[in-house]
């Protein structure tokens, strides 16, 4: 028998299983976190069913929510009575929405009390622009404070009329987003304009009267605008809805705060499967609402995305530059030994510090320096001098230059010494041999370098914190007005959306399921990133394979 | 061991064999002179005074065991050993009078002059075309109809034109070793160099490829001078027309094939090509 | 260049097969000088007992040649030898032609033995005869310890001495022509006794032969067709 075990343990099977078991135990550790991630967060969309509560102060609708085990004696000791023999019990998290009404829109309810709650058909949910979700029966509809209609055909005629205010909500957004922020970006240049010529002592005459007449157009385009808009919100102004709430409290509401109405109980599988994917949409393509915890985070994932990009561009030619020159043109010796030591241990430095570095330096000294050279005009408002998109790229390139120049350095010596001195052999100089021939045999490995840094990059928070990240930016880096790319910009960041929703926001509860569906998102953009980058490195690698061997 | 030399009564053939190698010599113009060369790896001397001149047109083998010193002369002869850090060059190395390690030479232009040929097949991972185009847009000759002139007659050049001429854009890496060894050879002769300098050309091939090569070799040697070192004696024998023996950093003979290989003049050349301990 | 001092291959096996050539040349070598030396003494005797067995013998010589032609074939095809080696192989392909040349004569010296026996001849024809026979048995095994030897200095004087191998054929015609015109009675005699001093005279060129291989083979010169007064001072002997 012990003969057996030693024969096994020669054979080396059990490396063989051990290795299996830590593979699957690191690939179920990422699957799990990714169904966590996805089963916590996603949930969030699925209209769940709204029930009735009875409760003595009055009846209120709800939603399901979490569900816990407590021990009743900590029920017990917040003053709740249970007979003594329970141990345990469980309860909910009950989503009744609300919030201007009862001042709080979730509370924990002993499971046993809703066990058997009736689920309304009728009930209808009013998903807003503000205060969080509404739960009621509706009423009737009403037009400029007449009654139109109400009874059975009353949620008919207010989908009717929400598609209408729906769109022109769409459209006062339009106005007051793109066109009036175009002409207030452009009269703010022509400020600026005038203000650099001030201070270079060249605003004459008619230089102003051009400034003049150029504002009076954009005045007069504003107020357009102005009066368009002013149309548009006596538009919707126009309809309202009355709704009662559980204990039968009715309510006015009017169309222009409401998002959608839907009515869950009523809801078919495929209705619900549309709605899921609806809300889903939205999600990622929409402006957050209320401070976050409601609408879309395609700010951030815009923000994020830019930042990579800005970053890689940033970070490779800074990193393979590097490389080369250590590699390729460097004396070998005792310097370049501390120059790689240093690149190595660079790459171990605490991100929250570069974050420090890139305010000190890039903020606020080169930020302020080009503030005073090119952007006179602002002062005392900074351009540059302010933590921004740029400044967030150039502090992660320089957090992920390491891992580029390791890994570039990496593909260079691993160039044969046959093929350079093949290309050398013909006359080439060591520039042209090592454009021609040696970096592309190694930008596969800088591609690994790339996609090292961006797997970095994309998941940095704490330096972004100090340098350009904000948690809700009015505006996009990149936009149609000149010059469409505005690196001095402030973004939002996925990372940085996570910690806020999480940790900063005023409705925890509400914010919860958010956070796990930013997070995931947030894997599936870096994972994205990463294939995109590995995709192209396997290609430069498939034509470049047979120099392995 | 030089008892042979050393007998009262010696008997002297060297007078024989120089008589015959002058004859041959005359025949062809100098291509290298190699004069006092010493070069150093650091403290470590690899050549010890090598003298010796080159006939053009002509194609002249080194032989040697490992480590002679022989491939590390012929990259003097294109100017490689610059590459190495430690490496230190006395002596006097003239292609056609001209002093290839004077200042005013330009690298690139003596390496353009000397091409040269490495022991594995290096094709660069390019198209076959853009292989043996490469020496030629390094220069600046980007005309299609020029490169695709130079590339037709390289490969021809090379006997490699049949085998590849209906796959001039398929990836040179796909080729066998024979045939990219050919084709590294029809890049060298793309740029119309002076010299080809063959280093060990046929070690990582096939005895059918290697007669390839071979063959090659005798074809061009009517345009080129060509400078091969080898291990493979039989090789050095089948195709060169004057064989250096190098031992040790020095060059020990250097006299026509035919009499290094029949009756050797040095005891030392004789152990070697014969297969005996030195 | 004594044999012990020449080093060894790297392969011993090249070795073995080279030292085999070379014995089996020796013992082929020392057949075909039995061969002679019988022939000889057959012829003197006569003795046409002996000289059938010399007939009898030469096929083990004819044997011996093919054998060894064939092993110098595989070395060549295998070894591909370069320098001192190739010039022992080429050697021994050409002194085992020789050699099978003399084995040849040697048989028909014997044949005329067995004439001769039968003939009337006169008491002193064969003195000269025999003197010529022995100077050539003595140059062959000469010329094979020079081979063994590998010693350039005998193979030369070898070659010197088949010169006075000449003069002397060339006194015993002289002479075996006056008996030709003194008593013709022994004209069949004579005229076999010529045939066998030709044969002789013959073993004495070949022997000559072998030696110009020897020189060959250790100073990678040949010899042939050069005059020996040329030959003698280009290797500093004048």
């Amino acid at each position: 028998m012990k003969q057996n075990t030693v024969t096994w343990f020669k054979s080396g099977a059990p490396w063989v299983w051990g290795s299996a078991a830590t593979v699957s135990i690191s690939l179920l550790m990422v699957v799990s976190l990714l169904v966590m991630l996805a089963m916590r967060g996603f949930g969030h969309f699925w209209p769940s069913e709204v029930i009735e509560i009875e409760q003595p102060a009055g009846n209120t609708f709800g939603e399901r929510k979490q569900r816990e085990e407590v021990p009743a004696q900590r029920l017990r000791d917040m003053g709740m009575e249970l007979p003594e023999s329970v141990e345990f019990v469980a309860r909910r998290l009950m989503k009744t929405g609300n919030r201007d009404v009862t001042g709080q829109d979730f509370y924990w309810l002993l499971e046993k009390k809703i066990e058997n709650a009736k689920a309304p058909a009728e009930v209808v949910v009013l998903e807003r622009r503000e205060w969080g979700n509404f739960y009621g029966r509706l009423l009737s509809v009403k037009e400029a404070g007449e009654l139109v209609v109400s009874g059975d055909d009353t949620y008919a005629e207010l989908q009717k009329r929400l598609a209408r205010s729906d769109e022109l909500f769409g459209q006062i957004e339009e106005i007051e987003k793109h066109k009036i922020g175009a002409i207030n970006y452009s009269m703010e240049r022509l400020r600026l304009k005038r203000r650099a010529l001030e201070l270079k002592g060249a605003l004459d005459k008619a230089a102003e009267e051009k400034i003049r007449t150029k504002r009076d157009s954009l005045q007069k385009e504003y107020e357009s605008y102005q009066s368009e808009l002013q149309a548009l919100y006596r538009a919707i102004e126009r309809d309202s809805l009355v709704i009662e709430t559980a204990d039968g409290q009715p309510f006015e509401q009017p169309l222009r705060k409401i998002v959608r109405a839907y009515q869950p109980n009523k809801m078919s599988l495929i209705g619900k499967l549309g709605f899921y994917f609806e809300k889903l949409w939205e999600f990622v393509s929409d402006d957050p609402r209320e401070a976050n915890t409601e609408g879309g985070i395609f700010p951030a994932i815009f923000g994020t995305i830019m930042m990579v990009f800005l970053m890689s561009i940033l970070v490779t030619p800074l990193g393979v530059i590097a490389a080369i020159y250590l590699r390729e043109y460097a004396r070998q010796g005792f310097l370049t030994r501390v120059i790689r030591i240093a690149v190595n241990n660079l790459a171990g430095v605490p991100s929250i510090v570069y974050g420090i570095f890139g305010l000190g330096f890039f903020v606020y000294f080169l930020g302020g320096t080009i503030d005073q050279i090119f952007y006179p005009a602002a002062l005392p408002a900074p351009t540059f001098g302010t933590p921004g998109l740029m400044w967030a790229a150039l502090t992660l390139a320089i957090l992920t230059m390491p891992v580029v120049i390791v890994s570039t350095e990496e593909g260079l010596s691993r160039v044969p010494k046959a093929i350079r001195e093949g290309s050398l052999a013909l006359g080439a100089t060591k520039a042209e041999t090592l454009w021609r021939t040696v970096i592309p045999m190694a930008s596969p490995s800088i591609m690994t370098g790339m996609i090292l840094a961006i797997a970095r990059a994309a998941g940095e928070v704490a330096p972004l914190m100090l340098v350009g990240v904000v948690k809700l930016a009015p505006t996009l880096p990149l936009d149609g007005n000149y010059p469409f790319l505005h690196l001095d910009r402030k973004f939002m960041h996925l990372g940085f959306h996570i910690y806020d929703v999480g940790f900063q926001s005023p409705n925890v509860e509400a914010a919860r399921p958010l956070v796990y569906a930013t997070a995931l998102l947030l894997v599936v953009v870096i994972v994205v990133l990463n294939l995109a980058a590995i995709s192209i490195r396997n290609r430069l690698r498939e034509k470049y394979k047979a120099l392995e061997n | 061991m030089e008892n042979s030399q050393n007998k009262t009564h010696s008997i002297d053939l060297s007078n024989l064999n120089k008589a015959e190698g002058a004859a041959d010599k005359k025949a062809k113009k100098t291509c290298f002179t190699v004069s006092d060369l010493n070069l150093f790896y650091g403290e470590k001397q690899a050549l010890q005074t090598i003298n010796i001149e080159i006939p053009e047109k002509s194609v002249t083998a080194f032989i040697g065991p490992s480590g002679c010193g022989k491939s590390t002369l012929l990259r003097c002869f294109n100017r490689m050993n610059d590459l190495v850090d430690s490496a230190r060059i006395e002596g006097q190395i003239l292609l056609d009078g001209e002093d290839i390690y004077a200042k005013q030479m330009n690298v690139a232009d003596l390496r353009r002059r000397v091409g040269m040929v490495f022991q594995k097949p290096n094709p660069f991972p390019k198209s076959i075309y853009e292989n043996v185009a490469y020496g030629l847009r390094i220069q600046g000759v980007n005309g299609r109809h020029v490169l695709d002139e130079v590339v037709e007659k390289s490969l021809k050049g090379a006997a490699l034109w049949n085998e590849v001429k209906d796959r001039l854009q398929d990836s040179a890496l796909g080729l066998s070793g024979g045939q990219q060894q050919r084709l590294v050879i029809a890049r060298a002769i793309a740029i119309q160099p002076e010299v080809i300098l063959l280093d060990e050309p046929a070690s990582a091939l096939d005895p059918i490829s290697t007669l390839k090569i071979e063959e090659l070799i005798n074809d061009l040697k009517d345009d080129y001078t060509i400078l091969i070192v080898t291990h493979n004696m039989q090789q050095a024998a089948r195709v060169s027309d004057h064989t250096a023996f190098m031992y040790m950093g020095d060059l020990i003979e250097f006299g026509a094939t035919n009499q290094l290989f029949t009756n050797p003049s040095k005891k030392k050349t004789e152990d070697y090509i014969t297969g005996r301990y030195g | 260049m004594d044999k012990e001092n020449q080093s060894r291959h790297i392969s011993k096996q090249f070795d073995n097969e080279l030292e085999e050539i070379r014995n089996r040349v020796l013992a082929m070598g020392g057949l075909v000088e039995q061969q002679l030396a019988k022939a000889v003494a057959a012829l003197v005797e006569p003795d046409i007992e002996m000289a059938e067995e010399v007939i009898r013998d030469d096929y083990k010589v004819n044997a011996m040649e093919v054998a060894l032609d064939e092993e110098c074939t595989s070395v060549l095809a295998r070894r591909q030898p370069a320098a001192r080696d190739l010039r022992l192989v080429i050697s021994v392909i050409k002194t085992i032609t020789d050699l099978e040349r003399i084995g040849d004569e040697a048989k028909r010296i014997a044949r005329q033995a067995i004439d001769l026996a039968s003939l009337p001849t006169k008491k002193n024809q064969f003195v000269d005869l025999e003197r010529l026979g022995q100077h050539v048995c003595t140059m062959l095994r000469d010329a094979l310890d020079a081979f063994a030897r590998l010693d350039v200095e005998q193979a030369l004087d070898v070659a010197i001495e088949d010169q006075k191998v000449d003069q002397e054929y060339e006194s015993l015609m002289r002479q075996q022509m006056t008996y030709l015109i003194e008593d013709p009675r022994t004209i069949p005699a004579t005229l076999d006794i010529m045939w066998s001093a030709r044969a002789l005279e013959r073993v004495g060129d070949r022997s000559c032969n072998i030696c110009e291989y020897v020189i060959y083979q250790v100073k990678g010169k040949d010899i042939r067709h050069i005059s020996l007064d040329q030959v003698e001072k280009d290797f500093g002997r004048k």
